[in-house]
Order: C-alpha cells, then sequence, then structure tokens
C-alpha cells in the first residue's frame, strides 16, 4: 500500500512521462533528499525505473496506478490522457472523413507553469578544490598557553548514533 | 570487530573516539568529542578586540592569561575578554563571522577563524577523521548565499587532515534532541547572526533554511534605540535578561523585550511560509515537537515567550511539545559529532 506522497510522485511522473529528482520536487513540494529518499524506494520496489539521471514508470508502477477498485491515477491525469487519445483518434479520423471537423480540446499548460517546467534549475556538478593556505602560521598567539574553555557532560549519545544510523540504513535499503 | 584504541590527543583524558563535531556559529566555535564515557566539549567565543601593542601590555596579558593574537605589529584580545575589553573603552568587538558566514568587510576574518577553529578543533586522531561542520541554510531574507562560507570552512579543515562534512544547524540540533520522536520535528537554532530552522522527517531534512534576524540584530536593534552600543547590550542580554519579568522593566529591558518579540514572530512567520511553499508534507502521525536552542535563546522565559507567540499565530501541523534543548549552547556541536560518530562506525 503506498502512502499519499508515494502515490503522488507517481502521479508526477506519469504527467511528464520522464522526470529528474528536481523537476518532481517543483511538482510535489518538499525538499530534493527527501524526493530522493522516497524515489529510491520507489525504484527498489519496481514502481519506478531510474536512468540517466530520469525516473519513468515500471511495471509495478503502472499496475498500481489502473488497480480497479482502488484507482490511485489522479482525474486530472485521466482528463489528460483522455484528451491525448481522443486527439489521436480525431487525427486518425480526420483522415479517413475529409472535412468533418470533431472539436478536440488543446491541452495547452499555463503560460508561467510551462516556462518553469522548461526551466530546470541549474545543478552545479563541479567541484573547485583548492589548497586553503594555513594563515595561523604568520599568527603568534598564547591560546594554547591559557588554554581552550573545556566543558564535560555525560555522554548520551551511543543510543542516538545507533537508531540514526539504523534509520539512513533503512532509508537505503526502503 | 574489536575496535582500534585510538591514542590521546592534547587537553583530554581516556580514550578518544573517533570523529568530531564543530559548531562554527558567529559567537562561538565549538567542537565535540567522545572520550570515553563522557563527551568533550571545547569552545572559544569568536570576537577580537585591537589594544595597544606594547611589550608591557603583552606581558599584562600573560599574566593575566587573557588570550590575544600577534598579526604583524597588531595585538588584538580575544574571546570572552574581548567584550570586556571592548565594554571599557565603550567601542564595538570586531568578529571573524558575521551574519552566520565568514565577514566580507573583516579583513583579519580568515586568518581569526582558522586560528580559533584550529585551537579548538585540534589534530585528527588519524588522517581522514570525520568532522562535521556547522553551516547556516540559505538565507530567505539577505541577498548573499553560503557557497563561498562552507568550501573555506572545508578546504581549511582538510587542511588540517580531516574529511570534513557539513551538516546544517537546524539539523543537528533534530540529531542531537529528537531521537525519542525518530529525529521528526523542528530543531531551531537561535545563533548570534542568524536563526537556523530545520524540519525533519525520520532524520531527512524536508526544509531548512537561515534567516539573517537573530541576536545581533537584537542588539543593533536595541543599542539604536537606547543609545548605547551592542557590545554591551549583548552582555547585558547575555548576563541578565529575564524575558518572563513582567512590571518594573528598565529601558533597555523594555527594549530587550519588544525585539525578543519581533525575533520569535518573524521566525514563526518563516517556519509557516516554508510549510506552504512545501504544499504537502509527509503524513505524520504525531503532533511534531520544536526544539529551541542556541545562545539568544537562552534568557529566562524565552521557551514560555515563544510558547505563547505560537499559540496566536499556529502552524499548519499540529504541535506537541516546544521545548528548550537540554543544553542550548552544546545542541549543534553535539549532533554534528552524531552524525561524525554514525560516519565513522561505517568504516
Amino acid at each position: 500500500m503506498l502512502s499519499g506522497t508515494e502515490t503522488d510522485i507517481l502521479n508526477s511522473v506519469v504527467r511528464l512521462r520522464q522526470a529528474s529528482r528536481n523537476q518532481i520536487r517543483r511538482e510535489i513540494g518538499f525538499s530534493l533528499e527527501y524526493i530522493g529518499f522516497v524515489c529510491r524506494y520507489l525504484t527498489r520496489k519496481g514502481y519506478l525505473v531510474f536512468s540517466d539521471g530520469y525516473y519513468s514508470l515500471a511495471k509495478e508502477g503502472i499496475k498500481t496506478l489502473l488497480q480497479d477498485e482502488d484507482p490511485k491515477i489522479d482525474k486530472k491525469l485521466i482528463k489528460q490522457i483522455a484528451d491525448e487519445v481522443a486527439k489521436e483518434i480525431s487525427g486518425e479520423l480526420k483522415k479517413t472523413v475529409k472535412g468533418l471537423k470533431i472539436p478536440v480540446r488543446e491541452i495547452r499548460a499555463p503560460q508561467g507553469k510551462k516556462d518553469e517546467e522548461t526551466r530546470e534549475a541549474v545543478k552545479i556538478k563541479t567541484d573547485f578544490e583548492f589548497p586553503i593556505e594555513d594563515e595561523t602560521s604568520v599568527l603568534k598567539s598564547n591560546i594554547g598557553k591559557v588554554g581552550i574553555n573545556t566543558e564535560k557532560e555525560k555522554s548520551d549519545i551511543e543510543s542516538k548514533v545507533k537508531l540514526f544510523r539504523n534509520i539512513q540504513n533503512k532509508g537505503m535499503k526502503r | 570487530m574489536k575496535k582500534k584504541k585510538v591514542p590521546e590527543i592534547e587537553g583530554l583524558k581516556g580514550e578518544i573516539q573517533k570523529g568530531k563535531g564543530v559548531d562554527i556559529g558567529t559567537m562561538f566555535v565549538k567542537c565535540a568529542v567522545k572520550e570515553g564515557d563522557e563527551i568533550v566539549f571545547r569552545s572559544q567565543r569568536d570576537a577580537f578586540f585591537e589594544v595597544e601593542h606594547t611589550d608591557f601590555t603583552r606581558k599584562i596579558l600573560d599574566n593575566s592569561k587573557v588570550k590575544y593574537i600577534i598579526k604583524d605589529d597588531k595585538l588584538y584580545v580575544v574571546g570572552d575578554e574581548a567584550l570586556q575589553f571592548a565594554n571599557m573603552f565603550n567601542k564595538e568587538t570586531r568578529r571573524p563571522l558575521s551574519k552566520g558566514v565568514i565577514s566580507p568587510t573583516e579583513k583579519e576574518a580568515l586568518p581569526m577563524i582558522e586560528l580559533l577553529v584550529k585551537n579548538v578543533v585540534g589534530e585528527p586522531t588519524y588522517k581522514g577523521e570525520v568532522v562535521y561542520f556547522s553551516v547556516p541554510g540559505e538565507p530567505l531574507d539577505a541577498e548573499f548565499n553560503i557557497v563561498y562560507h562552507i568550501k573555506m570552512l572545508e578546504g581549511f579543515l582538510k587542511t588540517l587532515g580531516y574529511a570534513p562534512k557539513a551538516i546544517h544547524e537546524g539539523h543537528a540540533v533534530v540529531l542531537s534532541e529528537l531521537a525519542e520522536e525518530d529525529f521528526t520535528g523542528i530543531g531551531l537554532s537561535f545563533g548570534g547572526g542568524m536563526v537556523n530552522a530545520c524540519l525533519s522527517f525520520m532524520s531527512v531534512p524536508i526544509f531548512k533554511f537561515s534567516v539573517a534576524k537573530a541576536g545581533d540584530w537584537i542588539d543593533q536593534q536595541v543599542a539604536m534605540a537606547v543609545d548605547e552600543t551592542a557590545s554591551r547590550i549583548s552582555s547585558i542580554k547575555e548576563s541578565s535578561l529575564d524575558l518572563s519579568k513582567e512590571g518594573a522593566l528598565s529601558k533597555v529591558e523594555s527594549a530587550l523585550s519588544i525585539y525578543y518579540n519581533h525575533l520569535i514572530e518573524y521566525t514563526i512567520e518563516n517556519v509557516k511560509q516554508e510549510f506552504t511553499k512545501a504544499k504537502r508534507m509527509p503524513r505524520m502521525d504525531k503532533p511534531i515537537s520544536i526544539i529551541l536552542s542556541g545562545g539568544t535563546s537562552l534568557p529566562k522565559g524565552f521557551a514560555h515567550r515563544f510558547k505563547h507567540i505560537l499559540d496566536q499565530l499556529k502552524l499548519p501541523v499540529p504541535v506537541g511539545s516546544v521545548r528548550m534543548a537540554t543544553q542550548p549552547l552544546r545542541s549543534v556541536a553535539k549532533g554534528a559529532l552524531i552524525a561524525a560518530s554514525a560516519d565513522e562506525g561505517k568504516k
């Protein structure tokens, strides 16, 4: 059983045909890390496939979205697909029944939204690494002699580290 | 697998465990290290003040154990004493960090912050030891980004022999304080230069950001309102401010109280806006907890004031407990240490 967010991601991928993490994030909201986290899970479970930086729908995803008893595909999307099919059929009909006009609703995204969809956020992939000079070598100081302020407390982090590691591992395996 | 013993390092006794967490804030640099069954915090206030450089002054400072740094022919008092000197001369301290990042206007910023970090963090216990260092989130209300700050600190920690990784301040607060809630909730760090906020779900940040109004902003506004120096206001704020006090407030206390209200409301409104921008939230079964931390959250009555304002403004999600971090000045370094220890454990 998929959660609301997971279903939303599947619907978003269907709408976009192929979608990058960034595109899904723009449609659904949330942080990139969280979208990545859920997408990795959906890929592992066979709902999505990932290739060249893009997610697309896989077998399990299609099955889930079209389940008869509880269709998860959203109404807007059904309408959009129906419109596309209608357009295709009308094209075929036009060829066979010349002169007969069949009204078809144009699928046009609002201008702003269209721009937004095509404008993919630029992700910086390169890294500029350079040796940072230790500028402290020219400084004289008595900090070492006087000493740094030190405080201590009983450690309570062991269980937190363990839990954090477990949650992270689960995330990777999900 | 048998654990390898790590040698002792200067100033620390017992077995030092691998991984360090560093909070590099506008007010303090603080490093957390696990030593046996204790966590050791080494800290230094990152403020300095120039005094006349003579052999005599240097001797006096040495005898009184006042920390100083000499660069070229300049003598700078460093740390808490810098604040005292500034108050004595009715001037402002100089700071290597401003609004959470390396100060663009302070020409000594880089060597100063490097020296403070080096002293607080020390040598790595082995080459490539993981150190998580805190960074602010992208500011929502300021025209600067944090890339330069992160890259410079990362590069310097690498020069010291560490494998550095950045962690958002608010996220570190969540790791430190919200284990019982599976690291789900909001971590707020009210620092000197910025307020950092992070909503985390199962340890994954959903949103994180910073705003450039924080403790320094309060000091400057109050200083302008009552014609005092910001350093003096900062001293009063840190030593005696009580936000639960209802009557007989002095002029400075009234101004501080007004600007604290403003800062809290500003922070909550920005958190609300981030919820709206995120459109939908992961399904959270329980009301979320909010953790308050950082030096600016220290005055008595801060949590009560925060809860009161939150009740009026309301977040779009149910809120459970709103509480102070167990040690508000240590939670960022401790959260960073948790992340570092988890990474070291994977090796």
